[in-house]
């Protein structure tokens, strides 16, 4: 017989089967439930806390997005020159493919998952409500892709003030870059997200979103440079608010004079472009909740 | 174990979805303990499970879940709810250790107390080592685990469980019931659990609870349900046994019929004399006795009856579950 205020029996260890012990700690609300799940959405965008496999992706685009500032600071720091090779807008304009195939892949982590395995269902059975849940899957990807766009923009910076360049100058022109990213930013992840949250097919939605993304701004290009090499140059004005790249683009010519054809030259222009920027946005996260509420009833 | 306060109470349930009328002014209360809600496809089980859980709205009546309003209180009642859906839900690229852990955080616990709590869940529904690896390489069994599991990683007071022996072979299907009546019985957690196979809810529901065409057939104790018969199961070994102890005992005045390779004797009027009859009545025909036993009901008995007073209307319906117990007679494989 074993002494059973003893801790272990001589010279041997015991499991205690205490049986089933009922939760008695604290539980949270809604509003750290929405946050615990926008932090791990955002952590899977960048495949964290998936498999090895998943952060391949997302990490080489990153990497490829933030390489051209980099050889960027380099030259400054070597070349010794008086203004960045490239402007803080441009860059995201430069590399807007990476930043499309990287919002596209993404996406479906966030929305095409649930939905494809059911996992949707058990999230729906917990506290949060479905509008809860697309608003933290929405914010998950609006964050990793402002991360996206704001990293070069901040490396940039960094290399500019390094190399003594006009303080004010250049946080005025990276403030309003950073701008036209969240404006860049709110709308593809509505877009991808919304795209998304209506294929349970990963492929399907990588696909349709880069189509979108690409096939609208090449309409918009063309209808552009042919208005302006036609004189017409209010035809491409509005043909550019039916394309984020290229609402981004001319609200980046109006903004910081970087030479793209057929910029808004009027300040109603601007605004509508603005408006259409936000509109769009506000457009998609509305159809994302309307959605979710669908998924949620049927 | 019956008359707790109910962790359910619906009153004239209605869900029109158009075309289907799937609930028709149900009336109910659930108790504590474990409910088994049985019904053919279609009978209105899922419906009703998601209208508890505050997801859809009744077209009409009102539902209270563990004293909460179904209709203003969702998430309250979600939050001491635990579910297990009959789809599958698991994403194949988590491990069910992580999987369990980010779901309880989902329902509101922190982050550390998650994990422990993921920890022993795991650990009660029997998944081991295997809760580290990927749940895509899960098997049906284990994958049914990792679905309990999170069903119970907030510590709910309610588990709603919707059929959880499917697609089981009949090991794993007799270690899920096994648990299903362990959280009803050991957890302290009220379970209501659905299956259209009669035999399992016998195994291991206190309360049944019969559903058809969106109404309620009945609902009673399951030990109702499964009354005596007042039948006495004899078999006996030797040359010609059954039909030598069957003319013996009708010769002693007690009805006895043959049933297979067994006899049914009528035990009815007075149960013990008759027992004693059945043991000496073989001992002087020189004949093993190998079983004498009580023959109980079983829930699709009570279908059966059912049928038999039903009105044509509604027999298609019983007809079907009749045939679907019928056919797997012991919760066999489906």
């Amino acid at each position: 017989m074993t002494d059973p205020s003893a801790a272990t029996p001589a010279g041997g260890s015991v499991i205690h089967d205490l049986g089933y012990r009922p939760y008695t700690g604290p539980r949270l609300g809604a509003g750290a439930i929405a946050r615990a799940l926008t932090l791990t959405g955002f952590r899977n965008a960048f495949g964290l806390g998936r498999s090895g496999k998943s952060k391949v992706l997302p990490f080489v685009l990153l990497a490829l997005n933030l390489m051209p500032a980099v050889i960027v600071g380099g030259v400054l720091a070597f070349a010794g020159l008086d203004e960045l090779p490239i402007g803080y807008a441009e860059y995201a304009s430069t590399t807007q493919v990476l930043v499309g195939i990287f919002v596209a892949a993404q996406a479906p982590v966030l929305f095409s998952r649930d939905l494809r395995h059911g996992t949707i269902s058990l999230y729906l059975a917990r506290p949060l409500r479905s509008s809860a849940y697309a608003l933290s899957r929405w914010t998950s990807l609006l964050g990793a892709t402002l991360v996206f766009l704001l990293l070069p923009i901040l490396i940039l910076y960094v290399v500019a003030l390094l190399g003594e360049l006009d303080v004010s100058e250049q946080t005025r022109e990276a403030g309003i870059a950073v701008g036209l990213a969240v404006l860049l930013a709110l709308s593809l992840a509505g877009l991808a997200g919304l795209i998304a949250s209506w294929s349970t097919r990963r492929g399907f939605a990588v696909v349709a979103t880069i189509a979108l993304l690409v096939i609208a701004n090449g309409i918009v290009t063309a209808v552009q440079g042919i208005s302006s090499e036609e004189g017409r140059s209010e035809v491409g004005e509005v043909a550019g608010l039916f394309s984020p790249y290229s609402l981004y683009r001319g609200l980046m010519g109006a903004w910081t004079g970087a030479d793209v054809p057929t910029p808004p030259t009027s300040t109603g222009m601007e605004l509508a472009y603005v408006a259409v920027f936000v509109g769009l946005s506000a457009a998609c996260l509305a159809a994302l909740v309307w959605r979710y509420r669908r998924v949620a009833t049927a | 174990m019956t008359d707790v306060e109910p962790v359910a109470r619906v009153e004239g349930l209605t869900k029109d979805y158009g075309p289907v009328l799937a609930l028709d002014s149900l009336t109910l209360e659930i108790g504590g303990g474990t409910t088994g809600l049985v019904g053919a496809n279609g009978a209105g089980k899922s419906t009703l499970l998601k209208i508890l859980l505050g997801l859809i709205p009744p077209t009409g009546g009102r539902a209270e879940v563990l004293g909460h309003d179904i209709a203003t209180e969702g998430e309250a009642i979600r939050a001491a709810v635990g579910y297990l859906p009959e789809h599958d839900c698991l994403p194949p690229d988590v491990s069910a250790s992580d999987f369990v852990v980010h779901l309880a955080m989902m329902s509101g616990l922190p982050r550390v107390a998650a994990r422990e709590r993921a920890a022993e869940v795991l650990r009660h529904v029997g998944l081991a080592e295997e809760r580290y690896r990927p749940m895509g390489g899960y098997s049906t069994g284990m994958k049914q685990k990792a679905k309990l599991a999170q069903a119970l990683a907030h510590d709910p007071r309610l588990v709603l469980l919707d059929e959880p022996t499917n697609g089981l072979d009949p090991a794993a299907r007799d270690e899920m019931l096994g648990l299903v009546r362990r959280i009803g019985h050991d957890f302290g957690i009220a379970v209501i659990v659905t299956s259209h196979l009669l035999g399992e809810l016998e195994r291991v529901s206190d309360n049944v609870v019969v559903l058809d065409g969106g109404r309620l057939l009945r609902a009673s104790r399951t030990d109702e349900f499964l009354d005596a018969t007042g039948v006495l199961l004899v078999e006996v070994l030797g040359h010609d046994a059954q039909d030598r102890m069957a003319a013996a005992l009708i010769s002693a005045g007690v009805a006895a019929t043959r049933r297979g390779g067994m006899l049914n004797v009528d035990a009815t009027d007075r149960p013990d004399a008759v027992r004693d009859l059945i043991r000496d009545t073989a001992g002087d025909l020189g004949l093993g006795l190998v079983r004498l036993q009580v023959d109980h009901r079983r829930i699709e008995d009570v279908f059966a009856d059912a049928e038999a007073d039903a009105d044509a209307g509604s027999t298609v319906e019983l007809d079907r579950v009749g045939t679907d117990g019928a056919a797997h007679p012991d919760g066999g494989v489906r």
